[in-house]
């Protein structure tokens, strides 16, 4: 059966797709786009937007809360804040916000205007009983239910006025309240069962759910009502769209045929290939919106031998011939990062000198850390042992142009005399192959709104595995300094000081070899012409069809 | 030598030899059903990868140790494999599939739910290759030389074609190329089109060969001699004769058909974007749901059970020396 190498036949897939497709736009056959001038925003009809991510199980971002949900749920359900294209906390559901001196205490004033889409009105105990909706063990919120780890109670200080009391300053507080996992739903409709919540979440958003047929598509309505757009929306009152359909086609190749032929009108996890061919086209735009949070990055395991070599690290990196691999093989859609943060990070540091591709640097590092002799196939030894790098590769997250990557990187590294063993895994089974410490290098996204993600990812209490055997911290960063920088950023009330510990801490993690950042987490939409004013969230990059209409 | 039997006897013996065969039909369905069962959820559990995780919002969940507390007990997954196992066999029994871990939803419903796409799907299939491996042996045996090798050479290509290729291709060629038939399922004729023939069309090679060969051993069999010895018209001999000789081990072969267009459904429904046990039966694997994995492939057995009963029928319809037995 074709499907037991899902990778491949997805690969093979979309090259076919890709030679052929090309081919006949080198003889001309291109669908003709929209010529209709860009005047003022109609009114009406209905967008079919067709995702490439799973279909969640759950409408609700608060049980589990995965991107999938964030993507749709971001057109129906609203956060108390958001964040704009510089990086600022700006209002939305909330319209200002006040810190206590130590930072333990936080109140939102909260907008008096906005009623949820079951008539419930929105104010001060709806957020509260959205915080104990996500707080709650049976709700199995994950994503949210850390975000507001030191969150220990809510008050309603009056219908208008919420406030948090939290156990310790957090200065990622309010770029963890914007993110979608956290929205604020009716509690009215909380109180139904989890079946029905999950079927229908209740928001203030400008869409609102219609009916779900799992496998199929998502119907949603406008909103009449609505009134509480973000403060960096391109219009004010209801939504333009009548309707918006909302589907999954999990193959790249036919998501691209559906938005080439008109079928759909927006498609997401759009893959290099057809970024390339949408650009010849005429009828097709690109939006490249990068996730926030990590850079898609190698981290290389410290926690055992031979990455728990400094020195070894460091061949490792010099051994990688990455530029040229992302430059081929994302056929100039990526931007090579040198950093451990995504580059919409306004905190970001980035230092592209210490990832020189220099193999003969590599191999004096190598032979300095006793990898000196080399065997028959022409791999380093050392008492007897090769220089093996297990790599557990994810065919659910590593897209085909990524994975190639892999094994271009798996190709130089060899010419220093690294063993690369790529092996790739379902994703069940690669969280399992992690969480049995079975691994010398891997590559994990992960998608968090603020530079706190450096805490999640390398603070030594993330090496410490969740009972689920998940734990964050895959590259085992175990080192005093970079704890210490971490927790004092995530109290630090003062803009300035948090950014400067940010930075330092980046620069050790960075120095120290523990990643390979290959480029930001690839965001790629593609959207018919006629698709006009469709933007992403700056908070985790999701598309808004609120500002969007269809100039047709 | 036998006393001789009253009429009474003989209709005894036939029910009682027909009920015999019921029952050695029902007892060997229900050991398939117990196997397919079994192997599945050994095979699901055995694969690295926790079916806790599916109900906490997908693998690499960080739900709260509260969170996994309760799920585990809720689910049993704190019980040994074993005793999940036959947890998971009692329900069974009783026909209930139980309940998805990762859909919220029971499983029973689901997959029913599912069900009619992808057999209407493979129905539509399944009729198509045999008119397309009809046309193409009938033709290809009475063509002469060109038509014969045209007719095999296309037989074996069609039958090694890959669907996930010839999918694409047919994307290409008839959505992005010629515009005329949607690359996604659509609520209407036209977006079957394409995956109906992405089944088919490999079947029909396969179909095809098998009919032809057997047409040709038809054709040139004693009792094809003797009809046109009576004088039967050629298209006689071929559709009434021949043909019905030749159709016997293709009808014999579309159960297995059958199951193997439900696999082919596995891609077609992913590539398509079209609901269906295919694209279910990949996501809940993906997630380690046992209880959907279960519960798709157990549908699928019982599909491909009546399946063989129904070609069995159908062979004794064609072929009157089978009614004897």
């Amino acid at each position: 059966m074709p499907l037991r190498h899902p990778a491949r036949t997805r690969r093979l897939l979309a090259t076919t797709a890709g030679i052929v497709a090309l081919g006949l736009f080198v003889a001309g056959c291109t669908a003709t786009g929209s010529d209709k001038p860009v005047g003022e925003p109609i009114s009406g009809g209905t967008l079919t937007y067709a995702s490439g991510d799973a279909e969640p199980s759950c409408l609700d971002p608060h049980v589990g809360g995965n991107f999938p949900q964030a993507l749709i749920s971001a057109q129906y359900l609203e956060s108390l804040v958001s964040r704009d294209t510089d990086g600022q906390i700006i209002p939305w559901l909330a319209e200002s916000w006040t810190a206590s001196e130590d930072g333990l205490t936080w109140d939102f004033t909260l907008r008096d205007d906005v009623t949820f889409t079951d008539g419930t009105v929105f104010d001060a105990a709806a957020v509260q009983a959205n915080v104990a909706h996500v707080q709650d063990p049976t709700t199995l919120s994950s994503t949210g239910y850390l975000a507001l780890g030191k969150v220990t109670g809510t008050e309603a200080v009056s219908p208008t006025v919420v406030r948090f009391t939290l156990s310790a300053p957090d200065s990622a507080l309010l770029e963890s309240l914007s993110q979608p996992w956290l929205a604020i739903e009716s509690p009215t409709a909380l109180e139904r069962s989890q079946d029905e919540n999950c079927a229908a979440p209740v928001g203030t958003g400008p869409f609102i759910v219609e009916s779900w047929v799992k496998q199929n598509a998502i119907t949603l309505v406008r909103n009449d009502d609505y009134v509480s757009p973000p403060a960096d929306a391109g219009h004010s009152g209801p939504a333009y769209l009548d309707k918006v359909i909302w589907r999954f086609i999990p193959d790249s190749a036919s998501r691209y045929a559906a938005v080439q032929s008109g079928e759909v009108d927006v498609i997401d996890n759009a893959q290099p290939d057809t970024i390339v061919q949408a650009k010849q086209s005429d009828s097709l735009e690109h939006l490249d919106s990068p996730r926030p949070g990590a850079s898609n990055r190698i981290e290389l395991n410290s926690g055992r031998a031979p990455f728990n070599d400094v020195r070894v690290r460091e061949a490792f990196m010099r051994s990688a011939n990455v530029d040229d691999a992302v430059s081929s093989l994302f056929l100039g859609t990526a931007t090579r990062s040198y950093s451990a943060l995504s580059s919409v990070e306004a905190t970001a540091v980035s230092n592209a000198a210490l990832f020189d591709y220099d193999p003969a640097a590599a191999a004096k590092l190598l032979d300095a850390a006793g990898w000196s002799e080399t065997d028959a196939d022409g791999y380093r030894v050392k008492d007897g042992v090769r220089l093996t790098v297990e790599f557990p590769v994810s065919t659910n997250q590593s897209i085909p142009a990524e994975q190639s990557v892999f094994e271009q990187i798996q190709a130089t590294a060899k010419e220093t005399g690294f063993d690369v063993k790529l092996r790739p895994l379902d994703l069940s089974s690669w969280y399992a192959a992690l969480a049995a410490n079975d691994y010398d290098a891997v590559s994990a996204p992960y998608t968090k709104v603020g530079p706190d993600v450096l805490r999640i990812l390398y603070h030594s209490a993330s090496i410490v595995p969740a009972p689920s055997g998940y734990f964050a911290n895959l590259a085992q960063v175990n080192d005093p300094a970079i704890d210490e920088l971490l927790t004092t950023a995530a109290r630090a009330t003062d803009p300035a000081a948090r950014a400067s510990l940010y930075s330092d801490a980046q620069n050790r993690i960075l120095e120290g070899f523990y990643i390979l950042p290959l480029y930001d987490q690839q965001n790629h939409y593609l959207l018919r012409s006629d698709v006009v004013g469709l933007r992403t969230l700056p908070t985790v990059a999701v598309p808004t069809l609120y500002d969007a209409w269809l100039n047709r | 030598m036998a006393e001789p039997v009253g009429p009474r006897g003989a209709t005894l013996r036939v029910v009682l030899r027909v009920l015999g065969r019921l029952a050695a039909r029902l007892g060997g369905a229900v050991f398939v059903l117990w196997a397919v069962a079994s192997v599945t959820f050994f095979a699901v559990r055995l694969i690295p990868g926790d079916p806790a995780q599916a109900v906490l919002g997908g693998p690499g969940s960080q739900a709260s140790p509260e969170a996994l507390a309760a799920v585990s007990s809720e689910y049993g997954f704190d019980q040994p494999v074993i005793v999940q196992y036959l947890t998971q066999l009692g329900r069974l029994s009783t026909g209930d599939l139980g309940r998805s871990y990762a859909l919220n939803m029971d499983v029973g419903p689901l997959v029913l739910s599912q069900l009619g796409s992808t057999v209407l799907l493979a129905v539509l299939a399944l009729t198509l290759a045999w008119l397309l491996a009809l046309a193409l042996a009938t033709w290809s045996t009475r063509g002469g030389t060109i038509a014969f090798r045209v007719g095999s050479s296309l037989e074996i290509v069609a039958a090694a074609l890959p669907h996930f290729w010839l999918a694409t291709s047919l994307i290409v060629v008839f959505s992005i190329w010629l515009g005329v038939l949607p690359p996604i399922s659509t609520s209407g004729v036209a977006g079957l089109v394409l995956p109906v023939l992405t089944l088919a069309v490999p079947l029909a090679g396969f179909l095809g060969q098998i009919m032809r060969e057997s047409l040709q051993v038809a054709l040139e069999s004693p009792f094809v001699l003797s009809a046109r010895a009576r004088g039967e018209s050629e298209r006689g001999v071929r559709w009434v004769h021949a043909l019905r000789h030749a159709s016997l081990p293709a009808i014999s072969l579309s159960g297995w058909a059958f199951g193997s267009l439900i696999s082919g459904a596995v891609v077609v429904e992913t590539i398509f974007a079209r609901p269906g046990l295919g694209r279910t039966l990949l996501n809940a694997v993906t997630l380690r749901d046992v209880p959907v994995v279960i519960g798709v492939v157990m549908i699928v057995a019982v599909t491909y059970i009546l399946m063989t009963l129904l070609t069995d029928a159908a062979s004794r319809l064609v072929d009157p020396r089978l009614r004897l037995l």
